[in-house]
């Protein structure tokens, strides 16, 4: 099962009552869903503000090479279609966990749903690093 | 599946005979939900169920929540025989009255479980504490809906999942044990103890099976194994739904995770268990796709524990949810 769109519903979908929280918002405490529950892909894609700097590309292009272990000479730039890697549901909530990690942010379920390539994750990313830090100022 | 995949199941019919049927116990040997109720021949009858009542009102909304939601899932028995029936390889039972030994123990397997819910929907319905319609509307609305673990046919990917399955309920029955005589009510505590071990029966007698399918088709065992867990194992209640609530059975996991029946704990405990009962990690002998799912199927546990640890750490906000079962009370998720 490819990727289904870069989302922590996806860890609701697939390994039962896992407590997650989504940024800001109601805990997203789930069951195992239908087996076929996982979230549809939606017509229109989510359109993001604010292009990622090249140094979050990286970072990210970084943490699927290692998320996938890809070899050394797979192709990997922000063009890259998750789909095309074979990453499955559980790589996709790892990886989304471990971004969440590492730029100290809180991927919403919504947001998430509509991603399928790295430049799509590095620009949400970039999106919520810098609404945190308006949030701090 | 390729014919002689099928051909291996007949082949193990003697096998089967032998180490499956050994598994079952005798209807006369059987305990029976009335032994574990109040009397209804006798005069003391209405004293029993009063003190059923009483204990019951010592246990709280969302021991109550989880228990229907189990015993919903025991009641949809009509599905699970029929998902049995589903599985090639002369698995099925052909006439409903077929005498090879897959029959004969698909058959006596129902019989036993029929017992479980039986037992569950007598003991809920005395207690009082429960909307008696509202789980049976539930019941008729989940055995009209069915489910779909798949399982393709197949029989090694069918008793997988049965291997699996039994072994979740076998801990969520336990632990709701557990939790009954924390608060006090033995009586349910054996109940559900008692359901527990024939759950641990039939873990026993599926995982068996697997265990020999390893041995005969390690290659095709370990590939079904990976594919299992790669389509996740969905549990048998997940299209439950009580006419009202469309998160019915999302809300019910929640409150079965918090109280700790069933977790995702659980799930990754299941998986290294059966990973170590066919001794996955030394199987010999696989192809190069074989050989991969192996890795996946060993490195899945500790992945979901971390991702299951990760989701814990994080800061929570509560929500809760009404469940028809407790009469539109309010449950914490």
């Amino acid at each position: 099962m490819l990727l289904e769109g870069l989302s922590i519903s996806c860890l609701r979908h697939c390994y039962g009552s896992l407590m997650v929280q989504a940024a800001g918002l109601k805990l997203v405490s789930v069951g195992w869903a239908k087996f076929t529950g996982f979230p549809s892909l939606k017509a229109s894609r989510f359109r993001v503000s604010c292009s990622a700097k090249p140094e979050t590309v990286e970072k990210v292009i970084e943490i699927v090479r290692k998320q996938l272990a890809l070899k050394p000479e797979t192709v990997l730039t922000s063009e890259t279609e998750f789909v095309e890697l074979g990453a499955d549901s559980l790589d996709t909530v790892e990886i989304v966990m471990t971004l969440e990690e590492e730029f100290d942010i809180n991927v919403e379920e919504e947001s998430s749903q509509n991603i399928t390539s790295v430049q799509e994750v590095a620009d949400l990313i970039e999106k919520l690093v810098q609404q945190k830090a308006q949030g701090e100022s | 599946m390729p014919p002689e995949k099928l051909e291996i199941f007949k082949s193990m019919e003697n096998w089967a005979e032998e180490n499956l049927l050994a598994l079952l116990k005798p209807v006369e040997s059987c305990w029976q939900p009335q032994d574990f109720l109040p009397d209804p021949e006798s005069e003391g009858f209405y004293e029993q169920v009063k003190e059923l009542r009483e204990r019951a009102r010592e246990l709280p909304d969302d021991f109550f929540v989880v228990l229907v939601g189990d015993m919903i899932t025991e009641e949809a028995l009509p599905t699970y025989q029929t998902m049995l029936n589903t599985l090639d390889g002369g698995i099925r039972d052909e006439t409903g009255a077929s005498l090879t030994p897959w029959a004969i123990w698909t058959r006596a397997w129902t019989a036993e479980e029929n017992r479980h819910g039986d037992l569950l929907n007598k003991y809920l319905y005395l207690s009082g504490r429960v909307d008696m319609k509202h789980v049976e509307k539930t019941i008729q609305y989940l055995i009209g809906s069915g489910m779909d673990p798949k399982t393709e046919n197949n029989p090694y990917l069918g008793f997988i999942y049965t291997s699996f399955q039994e072994r979740a309920t076998f801990i969520s029955h336990g632990n709701t044990a557990r939790l009954a005589k924390g608060h006090g009510d033995m009586k349910l505590a054996q109940i559900c103890g008692i359901i527990a071990s024939d759950e641990k029966r039939h873990e026993t007698a599926y995982t068996k099976i697997v265990e020999k399918l390893f041995e005969i088709d390690p290659d095709a065992t370990i590939l079904a194994l990976a594919d299992m867990m790669r389509k996740k194992i969905s549990m048998p209640a997940h299209l439950m739904f009580d006419g009202q609530d469309d998160h019915l059975f999302d809300n019910y996991s929640a409150v079965a995770q918090r109280i700790g029946v069933y977790t995702a704990k659980d799930y990754a405990d299941i998986l290294e268990f059966l990973v170590g009962r066919w001794k996955v990690e030394k199987l010999a002998g696989l192809s190069g796709e074989g050989r991969k799912a192996q890795d996946f199927v060993c490195g899945l546990p500790p992945r979901i524990r971390r991702l299951e640890e990760r989701a814990q750490g994080r800061v929570k906000q509560t929500s809760t949810a009404p469940f028809s079962w407790v009469f539109g009370r309010e449950l914490k998720l």
